[in-house]
């Protein structure tokens, strides 16, 4: 069967290529620009939904008082901050007892009843405990992906194939090189692919929890906006979360691959 | 005996698995003496990298045991460097981080330790893929890798799972040639596995064929042909009468094998 390689036409590919960024980006033009449409003709009520252009502006009021950054930089934080606490902690515990049988059976219990709770389901109780600090708001994202993170990590020592441990055991190995050298790296794979998913969950945590209770950060922007019937201000909020996210899932994939260059992809 | 290295007695492993029992090895004896290069050829699934990796003490025996130097072996022996089957390189690390790593964990200083892992890797004719990661080789240069990597931690005992299978001929010779000269140099003892018989007889003091599954060692067979040798040993007027030997004995077994498989599934 003939096929159309790469090496065989290789203009036209290129040039498919770029012709399907430029339909990206006339797609989003033309929804903008219809979205735009609808509400300057009346057909929808701006409080109800408010065109792009509304949302621009209430962008550029807040702009100039500072509370874009403010905002953004608050829940940020907020994420990242229960993240890494949460992360320091699971993955080398998990990586200790994925080594150990005897400690994953004393860990077993609590892991497992923890583990099905929702990030969500301790915002009462944090509150209770911490009432509406940072502390509450790093508490819930720490409580949340802390089980899953262990149980994810032990999980990923244990798909490292038995021959390569039999190798490094076989070319002198001790154990605690073999931690170092070989289960650790052979499960960073696995365990970086697991912490991006967590650092998704903690968003979605940290976004509910100020939605319920913060006076600062992009939840409580969106609140703060339904309750003044500034919808634009809600769906600002909205879009500032998707950049963010978007922003950040960018940075997490260039650290991935400085700390695991030999994945290809 | 004082001079024996390796010696198998009796020893039989069952693989239990939830649906079934896999006798691998019955009642295999095998004994190598210090600076042998036993070859030990048979049917594919016979067994032979399951009495390897049990000399090599990756398995327990089921029943019998294995003597290293007449003591048993009770866990994974540095003394018995292992070249693997499936290769068993360290993804996460280059070339050179691979062919060093037991000269790392023996303490060695990292210039030294890079030195002695450059010549392996010369010798292996991989030079200028030291900081390449395996996934970004092939089949052939991994298990030049492989191979490589444990020639430079230089034990005394060596167990090679059929080392040369995924390489093309012309490497597949040169690294036969340098394996005929590091055994001629050194003091070590070889054993090493092969489907190929021209192997077997190109690079054995003796030979040994394993039956089919459950395996047991048939045949020995010494292995009288001239030394030094290179490829040019078949053409040795004796070459052909081994080599026909051989051939009858693992003949017999792999016509064994696929009555077997009829008679297995006459059974379901
Ligand atoms: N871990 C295991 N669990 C269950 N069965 C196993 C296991 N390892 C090997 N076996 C079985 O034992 C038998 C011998 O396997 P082994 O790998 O030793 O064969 P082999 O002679 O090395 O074959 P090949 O030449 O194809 O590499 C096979 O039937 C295999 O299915
Ligand atoms: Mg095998």
């Amino acid at each position: 069967m003939p096929s159309l390689s790469g090496n065989n036409v290789p203009g036209l590919l290129k040039g498919f290529k770029l012709d399907l960024r430029v339909v990206s980006v006339i797609s989003l033009v033309l929804f903008i620009t219809i979205w735009e449409s609808i509400i300057r003709a009346g057909l929808v009520a701006p409080l109800f939904l408010p065109a792009p252009s509304m949302i621009v502006n209430d962008f550029m009021r807040l702009y100039e008082r500072g509370e874009i950054w403010f905002h953004i930089s608050a829940s940020a934080r907020r994420v990242l901050i229960g993240f890494a606490l949460a992360g320091s902690i699971a993955v080398p515990l998990g990586i200790l007892l994925g080594a150990s049988k005897f400690l994953k059976a004393v860990a077993d219990p609590l892991l497992s009843i923890l583990r099905p709770l929702p990030s969500m389901s301790w915002i009462p109780l944090s509150l209770l405990w911490l009432g509406i600090t940072e502390t509450q708001k790093y508490s819930i994202v720490f409580m949340g992906s802390f089980a899953p993170t262990v149980l994810y990590t032990i999980e990923a020592t244990r798909s490292i194939d038995p021959v390569i441990i039999r190798a490094a055991l076989n070319l002198g190995a001790s154990r605690a090189r073999l931690m170092r050298e070989v289960i650790l790296p052979g499960s960073l794979p696995m365990i970086v692919s697991g912490l991006k998913v967590m650092l998704g969950i903690a968003w979605t945590t940290v976004i509910s929890a100020e939605l319920v209770a913060a006076d600062k950060g992009l939840g409580y922007l969106i609140m703060d906006g339904r309750e003044f019937f500034r919808t634009e201000q809600v769906l600002l909020g909205m879009a500032l979360i998707s950049i963010t996210v978007m922003t950040i899932d960018i940075a997490f994939r260039s650290v991935e691959k400085k700390i695991i260059p030999w994945m290809e992809g | 005996m004082a001079n024996t290295v390796i010696q198998v007695n009796d020893l039989t492993k069952i693989f239990e698995t939830k649906k079934e029992k896999v006798t691998a090895l019955q009642d295999v004896n095998l004994t190598i003496k210090n600076r042998e290069f036993v070859v030990l050829v048979g049917a594919s699934g016979c067994g032979k990298t399951t009495l390897i990796n049990t000399i090599a003490g990756f398995e327990k025996p089921t029943s019998g045991e294995v003597l290293l130097h007449g003591e048993p072996v009770t866990g994974i022996d540095p003394r018995c460097g292992m070249v693997f089957q499936q290769y068993a390189l360290f993804d996460w690390k280059t070339v050179i981080n691979n062919v060093d790593f037991g000269l790392k964990m023996k303490g060695m200083k990292l210039k030294e330790r890079r030195e002695l892992a450059q010549q392996y890797i010369d010798m292996v004719g991989l030079q200028g893929f030291e900081n390449a990661y395996p996934s970004q080789l092939s089949g052939g240069m991994k298990q030049r890798v492989s191979l490589a990597r444990t020639l430079a931690n230089n034990p005394e005992i060596m167990l090679l799972d059929e080392p040369f299978a995924a390489l093309d001929a012309m490497t597949r010779q040169v690294l036969q040639e340098e394996l005929i000269r590091i055994y001629s140099e050194s003091q070590k003892t070889i054993l090493f596995i092969t489907h190929s018989i021209d192997e077997a007889l190109l690079l054995s003091t003796r030979v040994s064929v394993m039956t089919s599954r459950p395996g047991k060692i048939k045949q020995f067979l010494e292995n009288d042909l001239p030394w030094p040798r290179d490829a040019d040993v078949q053409l040795h007027p004796r070459y052909q009468e081994l080599k026909s030997e051989v051939w009858s004995t693992v003949q017999e077994e792999v016509m064994k094998t696929a009555g077997l498989l009829g008679a297995d599934k006459d059974k379901c």
